[in-house]
């Protein structure tokens, strides 16, 4: 081992195939988007060089600060959602005591696995106005609570994220469960013999134990709410109007309705920054955390 | 034990492999040889022509599949390959455009002519159209669609000009006594008795932006017969009172309840449904739509002038719709590009006499040969088209006319946005205003 290891000529070997896919799919369009930012473009040819004008655009339009505000929602939401409801069923199911454990393992992870364009149809078919189950449901419940649920201007960003919510909670619940099962059952039988509830065992073992998987969860819905694309694009084409836009989207619409690919690349860069800030955030949040709980 | 198994195994895999990978090579070698076979037996070499066109519906099927019947017989030595057009506002013929992988021929619409323009992708046709007859068998009427506004021709069109038609249901109107709308007094009368009898006033399919701005269009002519053209070409703005007042008008029409609930979610198979069953008393859409309606409900069913606004009856035969720059266009760095933009004449002129038998459309670019006769008769509605033609007094284009795409953008998410009920037209005319400042720059 300690030849290979101390061989660097192995080392380089190994890893430069990726690494040089890596740079070429990945590092060199990125490096790409924050350059041709810059630039008034429409796709073909070189564009002009118009300095931070794009960016001047940006912070001037409407639709930028409407698209910041859906993607914080649909991170807030689906975060929310995602997290409350993974922990909450994989505690219950990582009880051994719990019938149909397997049979609960496998229903929840089923949403995960199937296509977005699957979910989302089916999601509509849930959400329509006339003969939807969700508004056939308040019906039959006798209560006036029929809505236009992708339809309303302010409604339609909630309805689409609880669609991204319902999909991918299935992923954080697995994680979990995996984590929960890496647990040794000692401290478990330790905390029962200093008379512990199972709730509190939760609250003192589990969730501290967790606290990396519990980081992963929270930056990937955090960062997939920001950079929310497809189930807007599928379910209402960012509409009504532009009410489900999001930063993604706006950088779609200006690259590929409009040909203004430069503004679209901006919006683009803006994203990149955002998402990259909530995770310096989150490490840093999670940083401290064993400090104080060390105490 | 384990070892011989797992050896077997790696012989059975690495013995696929090989099949797998051989069986291509002997097939170009098969093919080869029969080539070359037959090589003495034909003087010229068979020709593959790339072609990017739509090809998802009995409309845009037959006449391909019509066309390329008809160039095995003239041009037997040419070969099309087809690439399905992506119903995705041409992005894809952008990327093709960009990576210099352009087919030889493509179809394309208005916005991306423009584009294509500026990067040197799209071909003058104009000697070709001379040279080919295109332009003798043209109809007068089709001059708007075949010369850009530069003077060039870039595409060899065979849609003629079509239009946006208000449709309704007779039975509909007879069974509760409502005067079919010619003011807009009667059409709010209308909407109300439909809404009280649990019937939608229209069905729409405002899912998709084209039509949303097709209605905002409807009313706009109804006070500006330029309707969106007059905006797409900067020569007005939003805030000017005829499109104020289209936005106003719209607005409250919306808000009357003329519109499901959750327009703005149906897509056109939900929305046509609706239509279909009786469940809607009126609907908008192109004049395509005819074939369709006329099948599904018969003698039921007819197309009717947009309702006019108090003190503009003049606007009366004003239509929405109209054709476009647009067509199938050649690839300038094509190898075949003289035999490519031939074969683009051809085709166009063969969609139009397929449109003319089998699609019950008389309304082409081209002239069709008098020989040839339709399949069947033309519906009620299409002889009805055809026989006010003469009358219509104006056209505007469809969204994918539009020449500007900053303005198509624009105005496709804005009208979808005002048939929402809390979109007030103040918002609809500030934001497209924005936008139109800008395409001034």
């Amino acid at each position: 081992m300690k030849k290979y290891f101390g061989n660097k000529m192995a080392i380089l070997v190994f890893t430069l195939p990726t690494l040089i896919l890596f740079t070429l799919l990945v590092f060199y369009p990125i490096v790409q988007v924050f350059y041709k930012s810059f630039f008034d473009w429409n796709g073909l040819g070189s564009g002009v060089f118009i300095g931070f004008d794009n960016f001047i655009r940006l912070f001037d339009d409407k639709l930028f600060f409407l698209s910041n505000k859906n993607g914080f929602i649909f991170a807030a939401v689906i975060t929310l959602f995602q997290l409350s409801m993974a922990t909450i069923l994989a505690l219950a199911v990582s009880n051994l005591k719990m019938k149909g454990r397997n049979f609960f393992r496998i229903a929840y992870f089923i949403p995960v696995v199937l296509s977005v364009t699957v979910v989302c149809q089916l999601w509509l078919s849930i959400y329509n106005s006339d003969y939807g189950l969700l508004n056939r449901f308040f019906e039959t419940l006798g209560l006036d609570f029929r809505q236009n649920w992708l339809t309303d201007r302010k409604s339609a960003i909630y309805a689409i994220a609880v669609v991204n919510a319902w999909q991918w909670m299935g992923y954080q619940f697995a994680l979990l469960l995996a984590g929960i099962k890496s647990i040794p059952n000692s401290y478990y039988e330790a905390a029962q013999i200093d008379g512990a509830t199972p709730v509190q065992a939760h609250m003192k073992i589990t969730m501290p134990l967790l606290s990396e998987t519990y980081k992963f969860c929270l930056l990937i819905s955090v960062t997939g709410g920001i950079k929310a694309f497809t189930e807007m694009f599928i379910m209402t084409s960012g509409g009504p109007g532009t009410s489900s836009y999001t930063l993604t989207y706006m950088m779609y619409s200006a690259a590929f309705r409009s040909n203004e690919f430069g503004y679209g690349l901006a919006a683009a860069s803006v994203l990149v920054l955002e998402c990259l800030m909530a995770i310096l955030v989150i490490n840093f949040i999670f940083k401290t955390e064993p400090e104080i709980g060390g105490e | 034990m384990k070892k011989g198994i797992s050896l077997l195994l790696i012989l059975l895999l690495v013995l696929m492999t090989v099949v797998g990978c051989s069986s291509p090579s002997t097939e170009t070698t098969e093919t080869t040889a029969a080539q070359s076979e037959t090589q003495p037996a034909t003087e010229e070499e068979v020709v593959t022509l790339k072609i990017y066109a739509q090809y998802s519906d009995d409309d845009t099927k037959i006449p391909y599949d019509y066309a390329v019947a008809e160039l095995a017989k003239a041009y037997p030595n040419v070969k099309l390959e087809l690439d399905i057009q992506a119903q995705d506002d041409g992005q894809k013929l952008q990327t093709y455009a960009a990576t210099g992988n352009l087919p030889d021929i493509f179809q394309v619409g208005l916005s991306q002519i423009e584009t294509f323009k500026e990067s040197g992708n799209i071909m003058i046709l104009d000697d070709y159209a001379k040279s080919t007859g295109f332009l003798d068998k043209a109809h007068p009427s089709a001059n708007n669609i075949i010369y850009n506004e530069d003077g060039h021709i870039y595409a060899f069109p065979y849609a003629g000009n079509e239009l946006v038609l208000w449709y309704y249901n007779k039975a509909l109107f007879e069974q509760y006594g409502v005067k079919v709308p010619e003011t807009y007094e009667e059409l709010l009368t209308a909407i109300k008795v439909f809404n009280e009898n649990d019937i939608v006033p229209m069905s729409i399919f405002a899912k998709e932006k084209w039509i949303t701005t097709a209605m905002f269009d409807v009313i706009a002519t109804r006070f500006e017969p330029q309707g969106i053209t007059k905006l797409d070409r900067g020569e007005g703005k939003a805030s000017d009172e005829a499109y104020t007042k289209a936005a106003e008008t719209l607005n409250e029409l919306v808000k009357a309840g003329m519109f499901a609930e959750g327009a703005t979610n149906t897509n056109y198979d939900q929305a046509a449904a609706l239509f279909y069953e009786g469940k809607a008393a009126m609907f908008l859409n192109g004049q395509w739509e005819i074939q369709g309606s006329t099948e599904k409900l018969g003698e039921n069913v007819d197309w009717m002038w947009y309702p006019v606004m108090p003190g503009y009856e003049a606007n009366k035969l004003a239509l929405s719709g109209g054709g476009a720059p647009g067509g199938y266009a050649v690839n300038p760095n094509s190898e075949h590009k003289e035999l490519a933009a031939e074969v683009a004449a051809f085709i166009s002129e063969k969609y139009c006499e397929a449109k003319y038998m089998y699609r019950g459309n008389p309304i082409l670019a081209v002239k069709v040969d008098e020989s040839i006769q339709p399949e069947t008769p033309f519906p009620a509605m299409m002889e009805k088209l055809d026989n006010e033609l003469g009358n219509i007094t104006s056209t505007t284009t469809f969204a994918w006319g539009l020449s500007n795409p900053l303005f198509k953008v624009a105005i496709e998410d804005q009208s979808q946005f005002l048939m929402t009920k809390d979109y007030t037209p103040a918002e609809f005319i500030e934001e497209l205003d924005k936008v139109i400042e800008r395409m001034e720059k």
